[in-house]
């Protein structure tokens, strides 16, 4: 190899990207932009979920149960209807993700010492958020139960309070948030990104930049000169390196500085890491180009690789642990779900070599693979 | 405009349309990756990707070794736990956790069954990685449900209650019912959500890489030069677009996602079609918009990228609106997505009909007319 040569194609790559003023700024606007607008937008804080009540009963008591519900920051109240014929259009129209329906006579029966029942509505479109919408409502309902029959107890046999207490609820579970005591999805998300936005723009710079010279034909300069294959395909992906590598930099600061996210970590460990995944997913963009010959194809070759994985089956929005047979193996075709583990383990639970030399591992032998299949196939001969 | 000019008119158009769908059908590349997006894709979506709690490992402390204990431990068990098994010192749980091995840490104290015998309230620990706050928070959800369940057992039998004595206490019965997706199958929700993500992927960018592609080319220099329109040049590739991707949804929704998933199409399929359509010509005036601004498919790329990457997951269907910052909420109200996403759900999930949806459907109406007449006019601006 011969290292004149790698200059003169990285000199020029570098000269035509500096040319095209907006492809530049793109460079570095573009996963910044994207990190900031998901960043803030993504949240899997399930709260303010809208819901409406048909209160048949209209007592203090079943007024104090609303305002358990309306009280909390969990739910937005946005109404009382008087009819069950009034709640199907809110729900359809996605108006309201709930309704509670007190039946009559629900003070009295309480009253009485009898049991009485509350019907939920709930909207179960997206199942998870119908999920934690149900935990919540169990939870109002299990405390206001907890509290009438402490009441009741106390009242009947004249026990304490606290004997009362622990009769009603003998166990009590005490859940300890680690690495994210407060439940911030930010936290989560912030550092996630990282590996969504580094998976999403190298492969677009380099798969457009070697299609482009095969679309244009202005590649058959290449194929016609002494350059051998190895050199111009290092050559040219050197400067989308470069770019890849301080754009890391940029999504570290924002990570830690915006969002507020602790890093925990080793910087050196996390940022040769960062490196070995950027040459992943710049591989990730070779390989792309040789597999097409318009931009167009590129562009949504590169989407079906690179944006589709990284959104679904990463692990930052949908759960590994969740997915089914095929799509978990699908899941570990891709880099993203190894360089999700280190991320997460660099910023929120301070691990290093020791604990995620396999994930290490698992990038290096993708990248050498990826470069390996785009170096092999790369000929500098027109196709037939 | 008189008869013959109209006739004109379409024939210009027409013969427009069946240059660019030749265009495409010469790309085999290309359509083999817009038949992958909605095949195998949406499949792959639906059928492996769920945001629920399914199988979580979790690992048992138990000081006690009672009775008691083990009856708490067997409760923690499929779907929404898998007991891996026990440890006994925390360093060893601790060192799991942080591996990723392990989602949980159920921590059970000495003297568990005497103190429940003794009537004392005993608190047991549950650690929780809520590194992934999906899963932290469904975990400890369910968790507390088992305890609670098992708490009020275990004093139900210390009373010698039996459960028809239960129903006269005065508590609240909790009844839910979860509607349009009672058993919450992730699949139907999912494999929707991301056949709405191809269809706004393929409706921004292929409309766009058509355009940006004539100017990289030149051939943008013959069609200004001939007697068309720029809406006659602009108004083919969308209709050409618009079409193929019409028929892969129908593709989609008869081969994948009703034989597969069984997804029960509430609604009128002619009403979603007919939004499906709307919206495409919508998003395609974001995509004419970007070609108008790029000069080559490089910067095309790019810039529909930053804009893509919002629109698919701000829109609504991975974080509630009522769950974002009032500033995105008002950004969310311009994006297409946003209203296509409520309407899709509506027909398709919840059977509604226009006298529901007029408003949602006017939104995207009046956004797309906007959209698409700014891009049609920035274009035809490039000539002056």
């Amino acid at each position: 190899m011969n290292l004149h040569r790698v200059w003169a194609v990285t000199y020029k790559e570098w000269r035509e990207i500096f040319r095209d003023r907006l492809f530049f700024a793109m460079s570095f606007v573009l996963p910044v932009g994207i990190f900031l607008v998901l960043g803030f937008g993504i949240s899997f804080d399930v709260e303010k979920i809208t819901f409406a009540v048909l209160d048949q009963d209209g007592t203090a008591m079943s007024r104090d149960f609303l305002h358990r519900f309306m009280d909390s920051r969990y739910f937005d109240y946005k109404g009382h209807v008087q009819s069950m014929r009034e709640l199907d259009p809110l729900l359809a129209h996605s108006d309201i993700r709930f309704a509670i329906i007190i039946p009559p006579r629900f003070q009295e029966q309480l009253l009485a010492g009898q049991a009485t029942s509350v019907q939920s509505l709930i909207d179960g479109v997206f199942p998870y958020r119908a999920e934690v919408a149900k935990g919540y409502l169990s939870a109002i309902i299990a405390n206001f139960n907890a509290q009438s029959l402490i009441s009741h107890v106390v009242g009947k046999s004249g026990i304490s309070q606290e004997q009362a207490r622990a009769l009603v609820s003998p166990v009590r579970l005490e859940s300890r948030y680690l690495y994210n005591q407060a439940l911030r999805s930010q936290w989560s998300i912030s550092s996630g990104l990282m590996m969504l936005v580094l998976m999403v723009t190298p492969p677009f710079l380099t798969a457009l930049g070697v299609v482009r010279e095969k679309e244009n034909g202005s590649i058959y300069n290449i194929y016609a000169s002494t350059i051998s294959r190895s050199e111009f395909i290092l050559g040219k992906l050197l400067p989308y390196l470069l770019i890849s590598c301080i754009n890391i930099l940029i999504l570290w600061w924002l990570v830690m500085n915006v969002f507020g996210t602790p890093f925990k970590g080793d910087p050196i460990f996390y940022y040769l890491t960062s490196v070995i995944y950027v040459i992943c997913t710049a591989g990730v963009g070779l390989v792309v180009s040789l597999l097409v010959r318009t931009q167009v194809a590129a562009i949504m070759l590169t989407i079906v690789v690179s944006f589709v994985p990284a959104i679904l089956y990463s692990g930052l929005l949908v759960p590994i642990e969740s997915m089914g047979t095929t799509t978990k193996l699908e899941s570990h075709l891709f880099p993203t779900l190894y360089y999700l583990r280190i991320a997460w383990g660099s910023f929120l639970k301070g691990l290093g070599w020791t604990e995620l030399w396999f994930d290490v591992l698992a990038l290096l032998v993708y990248a050498i693979i990826l470069w390996l299949v785009g170096f092999l196939n790369f000929r500098k001969r027109p196709a037939e | 405009m008189n008869k013959r000019g109209l006739e004109l008119w379409f024939s210009r158009v027409l013969a427009m349309t069946i240059k660019e769908l030749k265009q495409l059908l010469r790309d085999p590349a290309l359509l083999l990756i817009i038949g992958y997006f909605f095949t195998a894709d949406v499949y792959l979506a639906g059928s492996g990707v769920n945001l629920s709690l399914k199988n979580a490992s979790i690992m048992v402390i138990d000081r006690d070794h009672s009775a008691a204990s083990r009856e708490l431990i067997h409760r923690f068990r499929q779907p929404y736990f898998d007991l891996k098994g026990e440890t006994i010192s925390k360093n060893q749980s601790e060192a799991l956790l942080d591996k990723g091995q392990i989602l949980a840490v159920l921590d059970i104290p000495e003297h568990f069954q005497s103190n429940l015998f003794q009537g004392q309230q005993v608190a047991v620990q549950f650690q929780v990685d809520s590194s992934n706050t999906v899963l932290g928070t469904l975990a400890s959800a369910y968790a507390t449900e088992i305890t609670a369940g098992f708490g009020q057992d275990f004093s139900a039998k210390k009373l010698g209650l039996t459960t028809d004595q239960q129903a006269t206490l005065p508590i609240i019965q909790n009844r839910q019912r979860v509607l349009y997706n009672p058993n919450r199958i992730d699949g139907w929700f999912m494999s929707i959500s991301e056949l709405l993500t191809v269809i706004t992927i393929l409706s921004m960018m292929l409309p766009a890489a058509a355009a940006v592609r004539e100017k990289e080319r030149g051939t943008i220099e013959q069609l200004a030069v001939s007697p068309l329109s720029s809406l006659q040049i602009l108004l083919p590739k969308v209709i050409s677009m618009g079409l193929v991707i019409l028929l892969g949804v129908a593709v989609c929704l008869f081969l994948i996602i009703i034989p597969v998933f069984h997804l029960p199409i509430k609604g009128s399929l002619g009403l979603f079609f007919a939004v499906t359509a709307l919206y495409v010509f919508t998003t395609s005036g974001v995509g004419l918009f970007i070609a108008t601004i790029s000069r080559n498919l490089g910067q095309m790329a790019m810039l529909g990228i930053l804009l893509l990457m919002p629109i698919l997951l701000l829109s609504g269907a991975w974080t509630p609106p009522e769950a974002m910052p009032q500033a995105m909420r008002w950004g969310m109200r311009l994006s297409p997505l946003y209203y296509f996403n409520d309407l899709s759900y509506a027909i398709l999930f919840k059977g509604a009909g226009l006298d529901v949806l007029w408003d949602s459907l006017l939104g995207l109406f009046v956004l797309g007319m906007g959209i698409f007449n700014f891009g049609v006019w920035r274009f035809r601006r490039q000539f002056e």
